[in-house]
């Protein structure tokens, strides 16, 4: 059949359509890239911190960088240069190497140190404490060290600043070597670089490693090499590496799918037509995204993709189906309840997704919806007015007839299935690794050698651990800086317990107002001041009014206004209190860290004793979280369950033959389950968005062959477009499951196997015995 | 002193003198440090000794008027004292004290190929009595350090001087030279005291 002029033009004007949709989504597309889009919605505070925590906290955005490869003293210096050049970096927040020198504290900040430093606590500058001071002092000119404090001295007699600097500095000190952090062996010189960028967005980390590479290139000699390690940098590099496999196997697909195709229909232009409906569905898909959610994910594109593939078999059936003696839109109309039913039944399944409260499911159910309803619905009523028909015709096929004789008479022992079902629920309950993989970075999986070599770099610098936090929250950062201040004595009690190596918090940094205020008040006027230091000089070898640099400080400090994180910020030293600090709308929360928890149950007893303060089991937290997650989850797919038999039982209205459709759905479901058991694998979110769609899969296969009921001719159309759907959707997650990425893997594997065993058990439920049916070849 | 030298025939050379003050780790010698500075009415004086612990690392132990001690290892130096916890500083980030560290180290390794790099070397007086004096090379080390004088007779340092470019600095005498110090010695006496020795 020619098509006719009306064909052509409708033709012409899809692809103009497409093309110019695809245009315009690709303008106003917007992609974001943040891997913590499948992580679940936090309910309480601590899974909001601890959220907040993966992509944006303090610890995550610091990234540990080790240089090696040149003898020590080389290191140390490109370590000096690196630093000087990255704290001139917008793109770093915190650039620290335990490179420090006293004038690099700014000079209008110095009459703060009385405000800021600890020492004045328990003293007050009286001739006593001053005549101690300036004795060491003396002896400290007299030591080698002489020779460069001499300047110091009469600004700084009592070394208030060296005070102030040590409660900077980090609260364990890494090994250091030429006056820069080391690893233990002395090998490698480490610096910790906080980027402005959280560690979840893999293109800003991006930008940032690049910002370190040419900071690196433009100062150190050639041997010198970098390693990068920490959340931030193994998000950009997993986003890269998944983006160049994605595409590898994106191309690998379409040439196979193509080839395919040609070898099914023997027509280039057959084949062009044949992928139209997914195109349109997946530039729909991304359109509905980005209307209803702003921007699209650039995961949600690449899962999305890969879920609505199965659309790839709709123009498929319609293919299989045509013959010369009837025209495509009669064909169409004839397959249609059975494509509708499939397609309204793995709709639904995915429409539960929205209320998962996971945001990437929810852009993932609203891409897939739209792109199975649309690929669906161009099949029906697009493609069969401008496909032509065919001159042959796959109900004639010999090879067919032969394969199918040889399904039907295979021997049929109903027990089988029972011995399947029993074989799998078997292995599901005694295999021994745990059924849910609860660790909320399996979501963002990290290879394990990379994280290994993380945190040893990490125990080397004595950085925070990342599992146990306190935290208190206030109106604003003055009132939790008080809260942190009553808190101090008891982590004190705690650290000289042994029950942890240090803490860290804002407070360190910036006193309260209050006690900012006090401190101001115990500063003397100027004239006692003078009267206790000329008596204190007056005992030592000092001569008199060699301090008056001294005397104009404290003067000074005494009418300060308070120091505030803000002042801090605008002097660029704020980024350490503030990486200590989450705000959350109208309040403000401060973080406890701890450096070497030894006695978890003495820092239990102190939190529990502090009612202001909360301590927080992160890991405990992100398992409970991703717990309640796959509940909701396992609720979601509970209801898309009911939903689709529903649909099915709607459809077919024959409690048989909605037996006969959905038992290989079922089945394949725990085969896959098993399978996945079997072979130690624990169940993630991921896995169990591989079932729905190999449930949609298998849901299809059977529907089709049982509306191919007894037809000879049809049985053989329906068992050619179940070969090309099957074969072409077995290759595309066959290349995934043997990518070399665990999330690829995840959906690979299942659908893998879901495939052959949806192919094979639908062939043996669903078609009819041997008995029923024996149609002669032609 | 230099019209002396001629005198006395042999040319005086700066690295040989160096050389021959090599010292056997371990070994350790008494000495008795003042320390003028501007800030102070009269010179701070201690004693203690001095100690060569091979090739990079010094100890100095104050012992009267109080006990101090200081190492130094490579590039760090570490002060203890009585009652207050140890410091350390990094020489690297301290171009001023690096100049001075180089210095005794350099001569009681009796390198003076090591001392050159840091350091221009001149020498006066003869075999018996001389004096080398080192003027450090470095623009930040010479910001604090003007020169380092040494003394002595043949292979026997008595004297090191350290002079800052603010008129101060310390005057170490070691070995038979380590008597007591009046608490009121001025600078350039001792410094005249040093060259006759």
């Amino acid at each position: 059949m020619k098509r006719t002029p009306f064909a052509l033009f409708l033709l012409a004007l899809w692809v103009v359509v497409l093309v110019a949709a695809g245009g315009y989504a690709q303008r106003h597309l917007s992609v974001r890239n943040d891997l913590r889009l499948f992580l679940p919605t936090p309910a309480t505070d601590v899974e909001r911190l601890l959220l907040e925590g993966i992509g944006e906290g303090p610890a995550t955005r610091v990234l540990v960088v080790a240089l090696e490869g040149a003898p020590p003293d080389q290191l140390a210096d490109a370590s000096r240069a690196l630093g000087d050049e990255l704290r001139g970096d917008e793109a770093f927040l915190l650039v620290a190497n335990g490179d420090f020198a006293l004038d690099s504290f700014p000079d209008e900040l110095l009459p703060y140190r009385f405000l800021l430093s600890p020492t004045l606590d328990a003293h007050s500058l009286d001739r006593e404490y001053l005549g101690a001071a300036l004795a060491a002092r003396a002896r400290d000119l007299e030591s080698p060290a002489g020779l460069f404090l001499e300047p110091w001295l009469p600004r700084d007699p009592t070394l208030e600043l060296l005070g102030v600097l040590q409660r900077w500095l980090p609260t364990q000190e890494p090994r250091r070597e030429f006056d820069v952090w080391f690893d233990r062996d002395g090998t490698r010189a480490l610096l910790l670089v906080e980027t402005r960028a959280p560690a979840f967005d893999p293109d800003a980390q991006r930008a940032a490693l690049d910002r370190l590479d040419a900071a690196l290139l433009g100062i150190a000699g050639p041997g010198v090499k970098m390693t990068v390690s920490g959340a931030g940098a193994f998000s950009a590099l997993m986003e890269a590496r998944t983006s160049v496999e994605v595409q590898t196997i994106g191309l690998v697909d379409t040439i196979g799918i193509v080839v395919l195709l040609l070898i099914a229909y023997r027509g280039i232009g057959t084949v062009v037509l044949g992928v139209l409906p997914l195109a349109t569905a997946g530039i729909a898909g991304i359109a509905a995204v980005s209307a209803l959610f702003g921007a699209v994910h650039g995961i949600t594109l690449a899962f999305g993709f890969t879920l609505i593939g199965v659309a790839q078999d709709y123009p498929i059936h319609l293919l299989s189906h045509r013959r010369a003696d009837r025209a495509p839109q009669e064909i169409a109309r004839g397959l249609w309840p059975t494509l509708a039913t499939g397609v309204a039944s793995t709709c639904i399944a995915y429409f539960t997704f929205l209320f998962s409260g996971v945001l990437g499911l929810e852009e993932l159910a609203c891409f897939t919806v739209v792109g199975l309803a649309v690929a669906g619905l161009t099949s029906r009523f697009v493609l069969p007015a401008v496909v032509a028909s065919p001159a042959r015709d796959h109900g004639d096929s010999r090879w067919l007839a032969r394969l199918w004789s040889t399904i039907v008479r295979l021997p049929r022992a109903p027990s089988a299935a029972f011995v399947l079902i029993a074989a799998c629920v078997a292995v599901v309950a005694f295999a021994r690794e745990p059924l849910w993989d609860n660790d909320l970075r399996s979501l963002t999986p990290v290879p394990a050698d990379l994280l290994a070599a993380d945190q040893k770099l990490r125990a080397d610098l004595g950085t925070a651990d990342l599992r146990y936090l306190v935290a208190v929250d206030g109106a604003d950062v003055d009132a939790v800086l008080v809260q942190l201040e009553a808190l101090e004595p008891g982590l004190e009690t705690l650290v000289a317990r042994g029950a942890i190596d240090a803490y860290d918090d804002a407070a360190r940094y910036l006193p309260s107002a209050a006690k900012q205020r006090a401190r101001q008040a115990a500063l003397p006027d100027e004239r006692s001041l003078r009267a206790e230091l000329d008596a204190a000089t007056a005992a030592t070898e000092f001569r008199t009014g060699v301090f008056e640099p001294f005397l104009a400080d404290v003067a000074k400090a005494r009418t300060l206004p308070p120091l505030t994180v803000d002042r801090l910020r605008e002097l660029g030293l704020g980024a350490r209190v503030d990486s200590l600090l989450a705000r959350d709308g109208a309040k403000v929360a401060a973080l406890v860290t701890f450096s070497g928890v030894k006695d978890l149950g003495a820092l239990r007893a102190f939190a529990a004793t502090e009612p202001d303060a909360t301590l927080l089991d992160l890991r405990q937290a992100s398992e409970s979280l991703v717990a309640r997650e796959r509940e909701r989850m396992l609720v979601t797919l509970a209801v898309a369950a009911v939903a689709l038999v529903g649909v099915i039982a709607l459809a077919l209205r024959s409690r048989a033959r909605v037996l006969r459709v959905l038992a290989p759905m079922a089945i394949t479901t725990l085969v896959v389950v098993a399978a996945l058991r079997g072979s130690g694998i624990s169940l993630t979110l991921f896995h169990l968005i591989s079932l729905i769609l190999v449930a949609g899969l298998g849901l299809d296969y059977a529907l089709f062959f049982e509306h191919a009921a007894d037809d000879p001719f049809e049985q053989r159309r329906t068992l050619h477009a179940v070969l090309v759907c099957s074969i072409s959707t077995l290759f595309v997650f066959a290349l995934l499951a043997a990518s070399s990425l665990p999330v690829l893997r995840a959906i690979g594997l299942p659908v893998t196997i879901g495939v052959v065993s949806n192919f094979f058990l639908a062939l043996y439920l669903t078609t009819p015995r041997e008995a029923a049916a024996d149609p002669a070849p032609p | 002193m230099l019209a002396a030298s001629s005198a006395a025939g042999a040319p005086l050379d700066a690295r040989q003198i160096v050389a021959s003050l090599a010292r056997e780790a371990p070994s350790s010698i008494a000495f008795t440090e003042a320390r003028f500075s501007a800030l102070l009415r009269e010179p701070l004086i201690v004693s203690g000794t001095l100690g060569y612990l091979g090739p990079g690392s010094l100890e100095r132990r104050v012992t009267s008027p109080y006990v101090e001690r200081t190492t130094i290892r490579g590039d760090s130096v570490r002060i203890e004292r009585d009652g207050e916890g140890a410091r350390t500083f990094g020489l690297k980030r301290v171009p001023e004290l690096n100049g001075f560290v180089a210095a005794f180290v350099g001569l009681l390794a009796g390198d003076a190929t090591q001392l050159e790099q840091e350091f221009v070397l001149s020498a006066t007086g003869d075999a018996g009595s001389w004096q080398i004096e080192l003027a450090p090379k470095e623009a930040r080390a010479r910001r604090r350090l003007r020169s380092v004088l040494v003394s002595g007779h043949g292979s026997e340092p008595r004297c090191f001087a350290v002079l800052d470019t603010q008129g101060g600095g310390s005057v170490i005498l070691v070995g038979a030279s380590s008597v007591p110090l009046d608490a009121d010695v001025a600078l350039d006496s001792l410094l005249a005291r040093c060259r006759a020795e």
